[in-house]
């Protein structure tokens, strides 16, 4: 196949992308807003951007104590302690608590107090269960150890030797004092690396219809070359936006937010495999949609639905077990997965294998199909 | 000498309709020829069987005597395709939309860069090279259409309906410039609605309607075919539909189609002399402003072999 039939493809839709003004603001100056807010509301990894959080508890129950020593122990969190429910509730409402906790001594319910739609409020509630996680579990252990017949005091000592080694485990295996799960930029760049990438392909659909529309692409046809080479010049065209728009959020956030990728080779890998993805389906809207205006109103809110549900919107432990199991149908939560696991020390590609198999699964499929469907209906008029 | 185009029985269906009915013609190298139906007629269908875009379900193309099917690439490479409609990047320069062609037909950088200055002088727009296609008036975006098409100096050049949309300047600045280019030589495959450009650019016509070449000849064989026939044209203050309804009834009358609000083409044996049944016919449906007697011509040809104007 001579290639300059595919890079003259290439060359003409990189330019005509560039000289789209609204589109060429959603991928260079949106996907930095979005990771500055965001990235804000959720917390940095700085030591005055831990997030507030304010208990009202009786620390003279021995439950309620733990929990609040363990959230005192959480480094993401700012913990104070309050009067009353009524005090929480007010500054939670003015943004000034990013969440509060409410425990009733003697009750085995807590209350959480946050706003739904505040991301720190996400965030704080995530570590708020972690915290009341952990006493659970020692309250459960030591129940337990009573009920196969310990005396408390056995009981208290085998769940607190028990307690210590798991502490020990979890330590070595997270690497220091890292977070078990990245807050603040480290969160919100790959999850709007994958967003963004996603919907702008979605978005770039619109010239593939519009070069179908016009008849660019019978033309093109016309011209002495082969039908795959169109075929690859227009996919490679789309692929090309799709990485790039990768890469710039990889290396700004890199560069302004000091946001650590991880193994280069894994990152790469995992991105290009999701390109090649958005590739795919930009192809499948760009060969289905039967008007230019249909493109944009169909793709980027597909892209946006899509990417809440592999949790790029907002941690996917929030959504809820059903809709974070549905998330797996889709590629963002392989993806977000695979970036949050490369962003931890001592990962490599290695440690992706599972993720990035499902990722290279999912583009066979998705461009297979679309390469398909576009040869298909390329020279159907729209 | 091969031919420049040599199409056979032709046939193209879409589900059980069949849009192109066993159309065949040739074109011989350095030939104009004209392709005129009326609006759904195939003429399109056709062409993009004949550019290779299209599988036709049976018979075959060769251009410059290659097989369309069995070397598309190498046939495309003789073919200057010109769609109907105006296929270049709006965002793009003319001269950004030319690299792309040039570069799809594979023409060396000096080459190229040469000729698209070239083809820019050719169609007028040297001046305007560098401004994006979308800032163009209907006119220029034609003529840069056609100019493409030019680049890869190609043997026969097919053109689509060239001239809609565009103001008479535009029009006759292409007319021109397709007749220079048949002296230089190309063959020449041309569709329009437009019966006086056929007339003046092509030496042979085909008439195609409901997917079948109805007629194929010179312009002198196709008007010999009417006889003794004339066209009158008829203006007229009243009910045409009723009035040309009238005038179907007259003896000698073979054809009589509304063309406009208040005008009526009729085909007529001995036009002249049939005048006053003519006028007592349309009676008191309307009272008649203006007749023309026309000699027998490709517009009363085409009107003759169709039952239709060309434009409706
Ligand atoms: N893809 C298709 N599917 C179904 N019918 C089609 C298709 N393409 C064309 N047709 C039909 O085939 C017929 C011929 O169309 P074509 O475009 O070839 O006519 P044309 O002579 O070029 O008309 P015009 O002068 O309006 O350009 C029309 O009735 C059209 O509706
Ligand atoms: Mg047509």
């Amino acid at each position: 196949m001579r290639p300059r039939p595919v890079t003259a493809l290439v060359l003409a839709n990189l330019k005509r992308q560039l000289r789209d003004k609204v589109g060429m603001f959603f991928i260079v100056v949106m996907p930095f807003v979005t990771i500055v807010f965001v990235g804000m509301a959720l917390g940095g990894d700085a030591a005055d951007a831990k997030l507030p959080v304010a208990v009202v508890a009786d620390t003279s129950d021995p439950v309620s104590a733990a929990v609040v020593a363990e959230l005192e122990s959480d480094k993401a969190l700012d913990v104070r302690r309050a009067q009353s429910a009524e005090e929480v509730r007010d500054d939670v409402r003015q943004g000034d608590l990013a969440a509060g906790l409410i425990v009733t001594p003697g009750d085995t319910s807590l209350e959480l107090v946050m706003t739904q739609t505040s991301g720190s409020g996400m965030a704080a509630r995530s570590a708020v269960d972690v915290a009341v996680g952990r006493v659970a579990a020692v309250l459960e252990a030591t129940r337990a150890a009573r009920a196969a017949g310990a005396s408390p005091q056995q009981a208290d000592s085998y769940v607190s030797k028990a307690k210590e080694e798991s502490v020990a485990v979890t330590v070595a295996s997270s690497g220091g004092d890292e977070p078990s799960r990245p807050t603040g930029f480290a969160y919100t760049a790959p999850a709007n690396l994958l967003l963004f990438t996603f919907v702008n392909s979605m978005a770039v659909a619109a010239a593939l219809v519009e070069s179908r529309r016009i008849g660019m692409v019978r033309r093109s046809l016309a011209a002495p070359v082969r039908r795959g080479q169109v075929l690859l010049g227009e996919a490679l065209s789309r692929f090309a936006v799709a990485l790039a728009q990768s890469l710039l959020i990889i290396v700004a956030s890199r560069v302004l937010f000091d946001v650590r990728w991880g193994d280069p080779l894994g990152v790469g890998v995992v991105v290009a495999l999701f390109c090649l993805i958005a590739t795919g389906a930009a192809m499948l809207v760009g060969a289905l949609v039967r008007s230019p205006q249909q493109a944009p109103a169909i793709g980027p809110p597909v892209g946006i639905v899509l990417g809440m549900l592999g949790g790029c919107l907002w941690p996917r432990e929030v959504a809820g077990e059903t809709l974070s199991t549905i998330g797996y149908l889709f590629p963002h939560s392989w993806a977000m997965d695979a970036l949050l696991t490369l962003s931890r020390p001592s990962t490599g590609l290695g440690s992706v294998l599972v993720e990035a198999g499902v990722l290279a699964g999912m583009a066979v499929v998705v461009l297979g199909v679309a390469l398909v469907v576009f040869q298909r209906r390329a020279l159907v008029a729209v | 000498m091969t031919p420049a185009l040599v199409c056979e029985r032709l046939v193209k269906r879409y589900g059980d309709k069949t849009v192109v009915d066993r159309v065949g013609f040739h074109i011989d190298e350095g030939e104009a020829y004209g392709l005129l139906g009326p609006n759904g007629a195939g003429k399109t269908t056709t062409i993009s069987m004949l550019v290779g875009l299209l599988r036709p379900d049976e018979g075959s193309v060769r251009v410059g005597g290659i097989d369309v099917d069995e070397d598309p690439v190498a046939a495309k490479r003789l073919i200057g395709y010109v769609p109907q409609e105006i296929a270049l990047y709006p965002e793009l320069t003319a001269r950004e939309n030319l690299r792309y062609f040039g570069r799809l037909h594979g023409l060396p950088r000096r080459e190229l860069a040469s000729r698209i200055g070239e083809v820019l002088d050719l169609v007028g727009l040297s001046g305007r090279g560098d401004d994006k296609v979308g800032t163009y008036s209907g006119g220029m975006k034609r003529r840069t259409n056609i100019a493409v098409a030019l680049l890869h100096r190609p043997r026969l050049l097919i053109l689509d309906e060239p001239t809609v949309g565009v103001d008479p300047q535009s029009r006759v600045a292409i007319l021109d410039r397709v007749e220079a280019l048949v002296g230089e030589g190309m063959s020449l495959l041309y569709t329009s609605h437009y019966m006086e450009e056929v007339e003046r650019v092509c030496t042979r016509v085909g008439i195609i309607d409901q997917g079948r070449v109805v007629a194929d000849g010179s312009k002198r064989e196709l008007v010999a075919e009417l006889g003794g026939t004339d066209r009158v044209e008829l203006t007229l203050d009243g009910d045409v539909t009723a009035a040309a309804e009238k005038l179907r009834t007259v003896e000698g009358v073979s054809e009589a189609v509304v063309t406009g609000s208040s005008s009526i083409r009729l085909l007529v044996a001995g036009g002249r002399h049939l005048l006053p049944a003519l006028l007592s016919a349309v009676g008191d449906t309307g009272a008649v402003t203006g007749v023309e007697v026309v000699e027998p011509d490709l517009e009363a040809a085409f009107l003759h072999l169709t039952g239709s104007t060309l434009r409706d």
